[in-house]
């Protein structure tokens, strides 16, 4: 155990008591120590109070992983140790920075701290920096604020080693860039540089990573690693994601409805959790590296409101274990039998530990079972197939002027198709034309290049509206982002109502059939007649499932269905999802950059890079077996909850971002990117840059082969690369030292 | 940068002589200045109004059409915009006019939009606070008077001030005093005449500027930059005026590069309450003298300045937002 | 993350006192209630419907009218007989007013209404169409802006077209004149809200249904647009009040013998000293009228807009009353 989480001693001791004994005993070296946080904000409805007692301890060098839900108040918390909250923020109790006091301090006095001490990195990179000023000067900025004697050739020089220590290539020419010349991953870097411009001893990072795809997230937590290495802080990170912590951090703080519901060294809290909530959001991740089919456990429900104070534990409404006792009275945070440095806030902790099963707990859906499972995959009948479909842009520069300067290959002669009962996911970064194929398949009309088959419908014969209406029966869509697809002047019933009515169906049928849908997506019928703000964001992205199965499709285009949404609910869409695929025998076509979510629903998956597919396969071939080096890039950027193995694995890190179109070799588009490509020997590496490798099945092994008869037919799983099995180059593998992290 | 521009000017070239020729064909067949020679005393005969008229290039005979040839042909061969009924040369007259409107408007643009994003940024830092309150009232009030009797209330208050003082202070209107000896004397008569216009044009117009920039800069102040520079070890004033200031100016660069042209198109009002002999009021009088070719000429001048300032505003917008600039 | 998780405020407050009942409050009953909680725009309706009331019934209450002249009392200030005095020539002030103020609601109403019906008719055919039928749009558009909408009123009203004059009152013409210039800013931002609307995912799913183009901008398009265009009618109506007492002040609007608003504020400049009452008057009713104009458009935009602080910039115009406080993340 590397640093403390010491609690209040109790809710019965006075706030004042309380923060004298807390404040005596407080560890002297902890860098930054917060007791009994409180933060109230005044709205139109009432006073919410969004955090409610955080006390924490944090050592330097160390890193404390703060995880919890949107609302439960852990950014909240950080902009209160930052003194970045409105004015209109109610704050009270302590935080000491180096046994300083930074609560009341006013807001030119925290100036001091915050910048130069006390420095933060926020979550989204496209607007935290100021896009009329350069890069350069927004560097140089926090250097002057906190050096004012340092002279101007030293802020440069010190600017341009910063960017190079977080990776930002020719670093001297960048500082004259304006941060819209820079992609989300590059900018982040470049917060980062700020945030460590001044040797900062406590670096809060909020949500680092969340809007960045998986391989640039890799990245910039590599960065924010050598960050912490170089300035030696200890390092706050919050985060909704377990996986991006289970490496980094040395503690936990799981937080619930702005409360610390437990607390402890990373290991405790992801391999023996004793409060429901950790349980819950444990289960409730997909795997990634797992190939087991179990479903997800579900948390039902919702976060409470925090206008009104909790009169029992704030979780226990969506708690499977709550018995009256849970009602009466908030639990503290109190220390897990066993274990003095292990707190949860549960009545239950002491009997949750062990070996109790968080699917037995939450009552997880059994898997559910498809018809088609048992009928091979060549028996079952195609409900979608892509032949050789394209999609180029023209590509233009200048804002006002444009011209063309080239062509941009979204889809570059995409091939597969989908069978009855089949899950089939595409994946790859942003850019690499998961969505333009989605939009070509929907778009759906005969100009298309290339033809694209539904339900034995084609594209070229798509001329009169009855064929295409006939398509649309046999096709639906539910869209990432469930507000957005709902038009909010609508209830749930005319939603659900207007493709149904398109279809000429009576009044009467129209009712029944909306019942039967609110049921079976899991919704109360009575709720029709309400306006989508109405319904949480896992309840309307419910309602966008009914939609698309109100007409019967065969085939369900799923486009990011759970990305929007927090890990808790998402399990319980994903859950859905699964269950009506079994029920109702459907197909989906499914894109998500979570390759978790990925392979825990699919059956086929394939890899998309700059337009074409690089690999394709049985999902869990693919997964356990990838052979297209982009694909084992891509497998190696998602991080697992698992604190244990995120220390030890190798992981591949890209370098650098999707590139443009442009500069895509002629050959085998990943080159430049490629970690087998740059350990290759020049003559080698020749044949990548202008060949382009055609995608091939992979070779049944030569000891299966021996042991059979007959020739063994090949297996689902097809690449496109001359070098599957090259050496990976050394500057892109990057392991943690072990000693470096984790002391129990 | 200057390909786009000049592709901007083409298209706006092409629309000046599309509202200027519509404009030429509303006037010359609506406006007949022979009815109005038919008044004068002794009257004279139709044939000499004819002959006077052709003499001035208004020959009443003519189709719209052919007048307008001539019209146009005189134009773009001499850069001659014709005469009016009673004979004078439209460009000299013109010459002269554009000179009286921009003396009479440039001090007021400068005033309005300096005093206007002033208060704009003054009252978003004390936003809810009585004196945001006061000043944006101000500017909603100033939203509901129109312009004319706005003016003529700060005319009334100037001549009620002169008639307090007993003595006259303020010239409520014309452009100066004739006959006055150059020096102190004309400079003092000066301010005399400039002061009352220039005020009134000024409190009319800065509520739009004030608005606007307050709402530009509120949007700003809480964006997720303002709050980087403040982790950065900014105060909030320091973030606010450093970063969200410069943002906020974006779109208020752009309304001004629009609006400088309104105020001079739009001047008219000024001018005729003023007694100011400009490009607006000579527009009115050419309508009620029956003056084609002085109506046309206003209303090309109009879309000229519409066109630059449309320019103008795309040019600004380059100038503060690197995000628009053309590499 | 996104604040998806968290439901809309108003919408929970409104959850409160639904449960049990199964009767759901639309949309529209919101706005309302939104509408009538703030007692300026309250005040405001109120104001400019005694207003409306009184220019039509007004004229039922004095034995005078805006023609007769009263012999006996020529230049008089408010008396029993002449609630608000006479002019230089014996008429009747009151009687003047009602029909002046009626005349400007009517210019205001149907300028504003008209207008705004065209706009959206513009404005929705180039987002539907877009390409080159939008880039035509667009140029007639941008040039009709480039016209000095002032120069076309003078001619219409002051210049030629003597049989225009003579089958039509000048206040008719006015309006004609007003509304060829008043719609085109309107329709460029129905333009571009539409064209945004066309981008969201709801009108992509209703095309993915097949649901036809028409029934797609009847029933998304329309009542998304609808709360614009509500703001958009009142502040058209505001405008073509201030545009006519402004013209008319100068002596291009309307002319003599029609009256409005303009008419008498304009006539009575050079009276201002000597008969204080002709002046004032009406100049108190315009500020009644577009101050209570102002008052409504204000109310209305908030009670549209419930988390105006987090609105797009489509709808956040000099959004005066953006109640913040809402910052909590």
């Amino acid at each position: 155990m590397s640093s403390e989480i010491t609690t209040g001693a109790g809710h019965t001791q006075p706030d004042v008591e309380r923060l004298h004994v807390a404040g005596l005993h407080a560890p002297s070296d902890a860098v930054l120590s917060v007791r009994d946080l409180n933060v109230r904000f005044n709205t139109e409805n009432g006073v919410v109070h969004a955090v409610r007692g955080v006390d924490f301890d944090l050592l330097p060098g160390k890193t404390l992983g703060i995880v919890g839900e949107s609302g439960s108040g852990k950014s909240v918390t950080s902009l209160a140790i930052m003194g970045l909250l409105p004015s209109t923020a109610e704050v009270s109790g302590s935080v000491m920075l180096k046994g300083r006091e930074l609560l009341g301090l006013s807001d030119r006095a925290m100036c001091e701290y915050r910048g130069n001490e006390l420095a933060m990195v926020f979550q989204d990179p496209l607007s935290s920096l100021t896009p009329v000023y350069t890069v350069g000067a927004q560097i140089l900025e926090a250097l002057t604020i906190h050096n004012p004697t340092m002279s101007r050739q030293a802020k440069e020089a010190r600017a341009v080693e910063l960017l190079a220590m977080v990776g930002i290539p020719s670093p001297k020419e960048r500082l004259k860039a304006f941060p819209h010349e820079f992609s989300g991953g590059m900018r982040q870097r470049v917060m980062i540089a700020i945030a460590i411009a001044n040797n900062p001893r406590v670096l809060i990072a909020d949500e680092p990573t969340t809007a960045l795809d998986v391989t640039i997230q890799a990245q910039v937590l590599e960065v924010l690693h050598t960050a912490q290495e170089e300035t030696g802080a200890a390092v706050v990170m919050i985060t909704h994601d377990l996986g991006v912590v289970a490496g980094m951090a040395d503690d936990i703080m799981v937080m619930y409805a702005g409360k610390p519901v437990e607390t402890g060294a990373v290991d405790d809290i992801y391999y023996n959790p004793r409060m429901p909530y950790t349980m819950g959001l444990l289960g409730a991740v997909p795997r990634v590296d797992v190939a087991e089919k179990s479903s997800l456990v579900p948390i039902e429900g919702m976060p409470p409101n925090l206008i009104h104070a909790p009169t029992g534990c704030s979780f226990a409404p969506r708690c499977p274990l709550a018995s009256d006792a849970c009602l009466a009275g908030e639990p503290a945070l109190a220390p897990v039998p066993g274990s003095a440095l292990h707190r949860a806030a549960c009545i239950k902790s002491g009997s949750l530990g062990g070996d109790v099963d968080v699917h037995d707990v939450f009552a997880a859906p059994p898997v559910p079972v498809s018809r088609f499972d048992a009928v091979p995959r060549e028996k079952r009948s195609t409900v979608l197939q892509l032949k050789d479909v394209r999609k180029h842009f023209p590509l233009t520069r200048g804002a006002l002027l444009k011209r063309r300067i080239g062509t941009v290959k979204a889809v570059d002669g995409l091939s597969f198709d989908i069978r009855e009962g089949e899950c089939f996911s595409i994946v790859g970064e942003s850019g690499s034309g998961k969505t333009t194929t989605l939009l070509e398949i929907m778009e759906f009309h005969k100009d298309q290049d290339g033809e694209v088959l539904i339900g034995g419908i084609s594209n070229k014969q798509a001329n009169d509206s009855r064929t295409k209406s006939a398509m649309r029966r046999e096709l639906q869509m539910v869209f990432q982002d469930p507000t957005g697809a709902l038009d909010p002047r609508f209830t749930v019933y005319e939603v659900l109502a207007e493709p149904l009515q398109n279809a000429g169906m009576d009044r009467q049928a129209i009712k029944a059939r909306i019942m039967e849908l609110m049921k079976l997506v899991g919704l109360q019928p009575d709720h029709v007649n309400r306006f989508p703000n109405q319904f949480s964001g896992g309840q309307r992205q419910r309602i966008g499932i009914a939609r698309a199965l109100a007409v019967n499709p065969k085939l369900v285009v799923l486009d990011e269905p759970v990305s929007a949404l927090d890990v808790s609910v998402q399990a319980g869409v994903i859950n859905l999802l699964d269950k009506l695929r079994a029920e109702l025998g459907l197909s989906y076509l499914l894109v998500a950059h979570d390759l978790s979510v990925v392979r825990h629903i699919s059956n086929r998956v394939a890899v998309m890079y700059l337009g074409k597919i690089v690999e394709i396969g049985e999902v869990d071939r693919v997964f356990d077996n990838p052979r297209h080096p982009y694909t084992r890039a891509l497998l190696s950027a998602i991080p697992v909850p698992d604190p244990e193995l995120e220390r030890t694995r190798e992981r591949i890190i890209l370098q650098g971002d999707l590139p443009s179109p442009l500069d895509a070799p002629k050959g085998c588009n990943f080159a430049t990117r490629c970690p087998v490509f740059a350990a290759l020997p020049p003559l080698k590496q020749e044949k990548c840059l202008t060949l382009e490798p055609p995608l091939e099945p992979v070779a049944p092994s030569a000891a299966a082969q021996a042991l059979a008869a007959h020739p063994l037919p090949a297996p689902d799983q097809r690449f496109a690369c001359f070098f599957p099995d090259g050496e990976i180059d050394e500057d892109m593998l990057v392991v943690h030292e072990q000693a470096d992290h984790h002391a129990p | 940068m200057l390909r786009y521009l000049a592709k901007r000017g083409i298209t706006y070239i092409f629309m000046i002589f599309l509202t200027t020729s519509a404009g030429y064909f509303l006037a010359v067949s609506s406006l007949k200045p022979a009815l109005l020679e038919q008044e004068r005393i002794p009257r004279p005969t139709p044939e000499q109004v004819a002959n006077s008229m052709r003499l001035k290039g208004l020959d009443p005979d003519l189709s719209p059409w052919e007048r307008y040839v001539e019209w146009l042909t005189a134009i773009v061969t001499r850069w001659d915009w014709g005469r009016s009924p009673n004979g004078a040369y439209i460009n000299a007259e013109f010459g002269d006019r554009v000179w009286i409107s921009t003396r009479l408007f440039l001090a007021s643009i400068i005033l309005t939009l300096v005093i206007g994003v002033a208060l704009g940024v003054y009252s978003a830092a004390r936003q809810y606070k009585f004196q945001d309150r006061a000043i944006t009232s101000y500017s909603y009030l100033a939203y509901i008077v129109p312009a004319p009797i706005a003016y003529f209330l700060v005319q009334l208050g100037a001549i009620s001030i002169n008639e307090t003082v007993g003595e006259r202070i303020f010239f409520v209107t014309g452009i100066s005093t004739p006959g006055i000896q150059p020096g102190w004397a004309q400079f003092v008569d000066m301010l005399a005449h400039y002061a009352v216009p220039t005020v009134a044009i000024t409190l009319v117009g800065w509520g739009s500027y004030q608005i606007a920039q307050r709402q530009y800069l509120l949007d700003n102040v809480n964006a997720d930059f303002v709050r980087t520079a403040r982790a950065k070890g900014l105060t909030r004033n320091q973030a606010i005026s450093r970063h969200a200031l410069r943002v906020s100016f974006i779109p208020v660069a752009q309304s001004i590069a629009f609006t400088i042209p309104a105020i001079f198109a739009g001047g008219f009002f000024a001018e005729k309450i003023f007694a100011w002999p400009g490009v607006g009021s000579w527009s009115i009088d050419a309508i009620s003298l029956q003056d084609v070719n002085a109506a046309t000429a206003t209303l090309a001048y109009g879309s000229v300045i519409f066109a630059l300032g449309a320019i103008l505003a795309d040019f600004a917008t380059t100038l503060v937002d690197p995000r628009v600039r053309v590499q | 993350m996104t604040n998806l998780n968290a439901v809309d405020p108003a919408a929970v407050a409104q959850d409160a006192h639904l449960e049990g009942a199964d009767v759901v409050i639309g949309k529209n009953t919101i706005i309302f209630r939104r509408f009538m909680r703030n007692r300026t725009a309250v005040a405001g309706l109120a104001i400019f419907l005694a207003l409306t009331l009184f220019s039509f019934i007004g004229g039922y209450f004095t034995p005078w009218d805006k023609e007769t002249i009263d012999p006996f009392n020529i230049g008089m200030p408010p008396s029993a007989e002449h609630y608000l005095g006479t002019s230089q020539a014996g008429i009747d002030l009151y009687a003047m007013t009602v029909e002046g103020t009626r005349i400007s609601i009517l210019i205001g109403l149907i300028v504003g209404l008209v207008s705004v019906l065209v706009a959206a008719v513009y404005g929705c055919t180039m987002a539907y169409f877009g390409g080159k039928v939008d880039k035509v749009m667009l140029f007639i558009l941008e040039a009709l802006i480039m016209m000095p909408a002032l120069l076309v009123v003078a001619v219409a009203t002051s210049g030629g077209g003597e049989g225009l004059k003579r089958d039509l009152p000048s206040w008719l013409l006015l309006i004609i004149v007003l509304l060829v210039f008043s719609w085109m800013g309107t329709a460029r931002l129905i333009r571009s809200l539409s064209m945004s609307l066309m981008q969201r995912d709801f009108v992509k799913a209703a095309q993915y249904m097949g649901i036809p183009a028409r029934r797609i901008v009847w029933r998304h398009l329309v009542p998304n647009i609808g709360s614009l265009l509500v703001l958009d009618i009142t502040r058209g109506v505001t405008g073509a009040i201030l545009a006519e007492v402004a013209f008319s002040f100068i002596g291009i609007g309307i002319k003599v013998p029609d009256v409005s608003l303009g008419v008498l504020i304009g006539g009575a400049t050079s009276q201002v000293q000597t008969f204080p009452w002709m002046f004032w008057v009406p100049l108190a009713v315009m500020f009644l009228l577009t101050g209570s104009l102002a008052m409504m458009n204000d109310g209305l935009r908030d009670a549209f807009d419930p988390s105006s602080s987090s609105s797009g910039s489509a709808t956040k115009r000099k959004a005066l009353k953006t109640r913040v406080k809402r910052n909590a993340s």
